[in-house]
């Protein structure tokens, strides 16, 4: 049957709703040293020993080298801004429906220990952004912590 | 010795931002049937099939299971991939590989996306790279090409004006596309006023959601000739995916595509790709992203594809032909987009695009794939042997 036939006949189409609620338990294995440093307040990333690059999150190989990676670097509690956006609207996390942090812009940051990661700017203006800025991490109450990237609340601008 | 294969048939959707006369299955059917017709064959003729959705983003799982008894295909060998952004981009490679074996004559590629369905999980892009990590920040395509433009226009030059120009190029080709889901006759300051989504992405930059289906049909050499007298030989592919970890650490403005296309221009020995290619399907997920795209299939230098705009050499029957057909920015079934990119380029090879047909002879045409963080899946085709 073709779709004009079917119009013909049928002068109502209907669409059924089907809300799912599907809740996962994802393990977090190699990772979990560095989401249980995060809660103690320190960032560390894994290295390479071929390439000496250093990742976060953390990867049991190196992507690049596919050799393991067993030595675990200090990132210290500043970086560098390497790019910025923000978002003009609420999102929300399609899996969990929590809606997340969309007021800070979300920034990528090169850290004094080389590696390199996401995370949220205290500056709410973009223009007030430059690519090479120097910021640090300001971290939620240890209490509140939970191993989760918004364990760092945002990352400050420092003067230099 | 794998055997040479070619695209014998083609077929599309008329691409709609809403489809409720249909089922999923009926929309794939529209496609196959244009597909199978322009062909020339019959269902009875196809010996395997292969087809798949972004899946998440349909609702449905293993859909093969009753697409196929829907398309009047039961009995034979089927396949169903899924691979987000570039899923059309898998089938059609699986699709390749499983015609050059040389096992089978007749090989039916289907592809679709019903997002008037389930447009929400579009958002879900944020795993990409890393779930844990990546996964907890408000990640989606919007958000990842508001990171790579944002880089871009810091090391380019480029400005918002420029991008704005890219996506009325990209309007002017889909109003000669009747396939074309978003034909709009735009201005520069129409787009430039439009809602912001992620500073500098507005919302006439991203690709819309689409209800949309596309297939071809592939064929060994000795099948394709018997089969149409206007073969499009599959001259090569390459799929390389891992965007995130190979790219957004180390320069955000890139994606694999570059690395793709340096293996395949090296096995086929293209040295200057914009005098060897002559038509570019490429899948920009957001209008800013061409520029990007055509620095690293080797158009032009890093971070000078703005000023191409600026001096108006971009269009069907420009310098440049880039994504004649209007792109995903004006058309965007997910799981079909790479498959739209690939009939599209068939139909330029052929010379049979119609009012976007690029002028001249069409020797080489590239399609791609995009995904995720950087995914690519290359397709070149070729008119003669």
């Amino acid at each position: 049957m073709t779709a004009e036939q079917k119009k013909e006949e049928q002068p109502e189409f209907i669409q059924f709703r089907y809300p799912r609620e599907v809740p996962y338990e994802h393990a977090l294995g190699y990772q979990s040293k560095f989401a249980n440093a995060l809660k103690q307040g320190r960032i560390i990333a894994t290295k390479c020993p071929v390439c000496g690059r250093c990742t976060i999150p953390p990867r049991i190989v190196c992507p690049f080298h596919h050799v393991k990676q067993t030595e675990w670097v200090d990132q210290g509690q500043r970086g560098r801004l390497i790019s910025a956006f923000k978002i003009n609207f609420p999102m929300f996390n399609s899996r969990t429906g929590e809606l997340q942090n969309w007021e800070n812009p979300i920034i990528a940051v090169e850290l004094e220990g080389g590696a390199r990661m996401d995370g949220w700017c205290a500056e709410t203006d973009p223009s007030k952004l430059k690519t090479g800025m120097l910021l640090e991490a300001v971290w939620r109450p240890e209490e509140e912590r939970q191993g989760r990237a918004d364990d760092i609340l945002h990352w400050k601008p420092v003067e230099e | 010795m794998a055997e040479r294969i070619a695209i014998v048939g083609v077929g599309q959707t008329h691409h709609k931002s809403k489809r409720p006369d249909v089922t999923t299955a009926e929309m794939i059917a529209e496609s196959v049937e244009r597909c199978l017709e322009d062909a020339g064959l019959q269902m009875k003729d196809v010996d395997h099939l292969v087809g798949g959705s972004f899946e998440v983003a349909d609702g449905y799982h293993c859909p093969d299971k009753w697409i196929i008894p829907e398309l009047g295909a039961v009995g034979k060998a089927g396949l169903e991939l899924q691979n987000v952004g570039t899923t059309g981009g898998v089938l059609a490679v699986a699709s390749f590989n499983i015609a050059a074996t040389g096992l089978f004559d007749t090989v039916l590629c289907y592809s679709w996306q019903k997002m008037d369905e389930a447009a929400g999980a579009f958002g879900r892009g944020g795993g990409g790279a890393n779930e844990y990590w990546t996964g907890q920040f408000p990640m989606s395509p919007i958000t990842n090409f508001a990171r790579r433009t944002y880089a871009y226009m810091d090391r380019s030059g480029c400005t918002e004006e420029h991008i704005a120009m890219v996506r009325v190029k990209q309007d002017q080709c889909a109003l000669k596309n009747p396939y074309a889901q978003l034909r709009l006759g735009l201005t520069v300051e129409q787009v430039m006023s439009d809602v912001l989504l992620a500073w500098p992405i507005r919302r006439l930059h991203m690709c819309p959601t689409t209800a949309g289906a596309a297939a071809f049909i592939v064929c060994p050499e000795e099948r394709a000739k018997k089969v149409t007298d206007k073969p499009v030989w599959v001259e090569d592919w390459f799929t390389c995916h891992q965007g995130g970890a190979l790219t957004m650490a180390e320069d955000p403005t890139s994606s694999t595509l570059r690395h793709a296309c340096e293996v395949v221009y090296k096995r086929q020995n293209i040295k200057n790709p914009v005098k060897e290619i002559q038509a570019w399907e490429v899948y920009e997920p957001a209008s800013p992203a061409e520029l990007r795209w055509m620095e690293e299939v080797g158009i032009c230098e890093d971070y000078t594809a703005w000023k191409l705009f600026e001096q108006d050499k971009v269009g069907i029957d420009k310098e440049v032909p880039f994504n004649p057909s209007g792109g995903v920015t004006a058309t965007n079934p997910i799981g079909a987009t790479p498959v739209v990119r690939l009939v599209e380029a068939a139909l330029q090879v052929r010379g049979d695009a119609g009012e976007h047909q690029i002028p001249g002879k069409i020797e080489r045409a590239l399609a791609t794939g995009y995904g995720g963080q950087g995914e690519n899946v290359i397709m070149l085709l070729r008119k003669t042997l």
